[in-house]
């Protein structure tokens, strides 16, 4: 209980500070000037949203190969964060994006890619609603999980070489080759509370994954009697 | 400064996005923390 | 029996089923036929323009046409559970997936090949010269088409909105396959039309990663 305390505390601390880091000791950028820290969090979230992604392909092939339900419970869990910090990246993009270059939102290989991630892991989700059997659904849902995981690298290749008429304004994630150390510590300290908070938050999940594991356990214990 | 405004926008949006997620979790695993104590002493009495 | 004489058979078993109604094939045809109307509405289908999107919507028609072709794949091995016997009936499960792909991939391709004068005629584009390229793109997409859906087939068979889940889980993985087909047919359909290899070497590559996942993690998509 108070471990869980004190990590949440950590987290808000982290967070905190990064925020303060990125919007106050962070010098300002030339070109983009106050918009560009928008970038410490935005490329900070998706490093993580992108980790939380690697975990899901992770447990999935663990569970397929051990058929624990431990984890099929870290797949969901780290599946539904990743899609929260991937919500955030595409929210936050398209607000830095109307200043910046006048539009919301552009077809470039990372963005759209971002977007059809989104999207396979809202399927992964939802295929898991459609499936009542616990077994079936984790195992399905897992295979369906590496399939979507293959996929992305393909979904960002296709776009680099195919869509080449669209050429998309210097996406911002040059700023992270911005020389400047100071940017560059900020950078880095955001990415690490973002992970940090990744953690916490597959942790809460997959405690309340567990929750409902042990749940289903009484229940049929208490129906068999 | 100008875009001071999406600067907080974003983060503000940002954050937010963490919050929901996370009070969602909370509240469902205190629902059911309530459920599995529920549980748990009915197994107590049937035994 | 090998792995290619049990796939054989199976292949064997999946086309006489189909030929024998040829309804899949049929329904199939006319409903891209129908897309293709519908979406000439959209633009001026005699214009240049009808080159470089008619290579997209084109595929875009193959793809929905695809989601609902593949739904029956493993739904009508429910009815008398004639999967169970086809599990039992060869030694190596992949043998039944490659069968079932072989065959999609077929029909695919044979839809494709019977729509490509109806689409030439309609958004009026010259396909004669380059007929034996647009082959091998249908070929190539066709066969990743079939790899996805028959693996993503399996899966939505076993669960409810079966119907509606199949597309919904297809047609974002198969966006590779979307952009790469299109950009190598309108390449193929242009006024100087060229051989787009970047984009048949992609498809290939493709190909290759899935059907290698599908041979890895098959025998896992069809346990009881």
């Amino acid at each position: 209980m108070w471990k869980r305390a004190i990590f949440a505390a950590v987290v808000v601390s982290l967070m905190g500070a990064a925020a303060y880091a990125s919007l106050f000791i962070a010098p300002t950028e030339r070109t983009m000037g106050t918009l560009q820290r928008i970038f410490y969090f935005h490329a900070a979230a998706a490093w993580a949203g992108m980790t939380a992604f690697s975990v899901t392909f992770v447990a999935n092939l663990l569970y397929v190969w051990r058929r624990q339900p431990r984890w099929d419970s870290l797949g969901v869990s780290s599946a539904e964060v990743g899609l929260a910090f991937i919500t955030t990246v595409l929210i936050t993009g398209p607000i830095w994006a109307k200043p910046a270059w006048g539009i919301y939102w552009t077809w470039d290989a990372r963005l759209t890619s971002t977007f059809v991630l989104w999207l396979l892991y809202i399927c992964y989700l939802l295929l898991r609603t459609l499936i009542d059997e616990p077994d079936r659904r984790a195992l399905l849902s897992a295979l369906f999980g590496i399939f979507s995981f293959l996929d992305v690298p393909l979904v960002f290749g296709a776009i680099r070489w195919f869509r080449t008429q669209h050429p998309a304004p210097v996406i911002m994630g040059d700023g992270s080759s911005g020389l400047n150390p100071t940017m560059k510590a900020t950078f880095f300290f955001s990415v690490l509370a973002m992970h940090v908070l990744m953690v916490f938050l597959i942790m809460e999940r997959n405690r309340l994954e567990k929750m409902r594991l042990e749940v289903d356990v009484i229940r049929h214990e208490l129906e068999v009697a | 400064m100008k875009n001071l405004g999406s600067v907080f926008a974003a983060y503000v949006i940002g954050w937010a996005v963490f919050f929901v997620f996370y009070v969602t979790v909370a509240r469902r695993t205190s629902q059911l923390k309530d459920e599995l104590d529920r549980l748990r002493d009915s197994v107590k009495k049937g035994k | 029996m090998s792995l290619l004489a049990n796939t054989g058979v199976l292949l064997g078993k999946e086309l006489k089923t189909e030929f024998r109604s040829r309804e899949l094939l049929t329904t199939t045809i006319i409903f891209v036929v129908i897309v293709l109307v519908l979406f000439s509405f959209t633009f001026d289908p005699l214009s240049d323009e009808a080159r470089r999107f008619g290579a997209g919507l084109l595929w875009l028609a193959f793809l929905f046409a695809a989601s609902l072709m593949l739904q029956p794949c493993f739904l009508r091995e429910q009815t008398n559970d004639t999967l169970s016997a086809l599990r039992l009936s060869v030694s190596d499960p992949f043998a039944i997936f490659l069968a079932k792909l072989a065959a999609n991939t077929l029909f695919l391709m044979v839809m494709e090949l019977l729509l490509l004068p109806v689409f030439a005629v309609m958004y009026s584009v010259p396909v004669m010269g380059v007929v034996h390229w647009l082959l091998l793109v249908f070929f190539l997409g066709s066969l990743g088409v079939s790899i996805a859906g028959t693996a993503l087939s399996s899966i939505s068979a076993q669960a409810r909105m079966r119907e509606l889940l199949l597309p919904l889980l297809l047609l974002p993985m198969l966006t590779p396959i979307l952009i790469a087909c299109t950009e190598v047919t309108a390449a193929l359909m242009d006024r100087s039309p060229y051989v787009l290899w970047k984009g048949i070497g992609f498809l290939v590559a493709f190909d290759v990663v899935f059907l290698t996942a599908l041979w890895l993690f098959g025998e896992y998509l069809l346990e009881e």
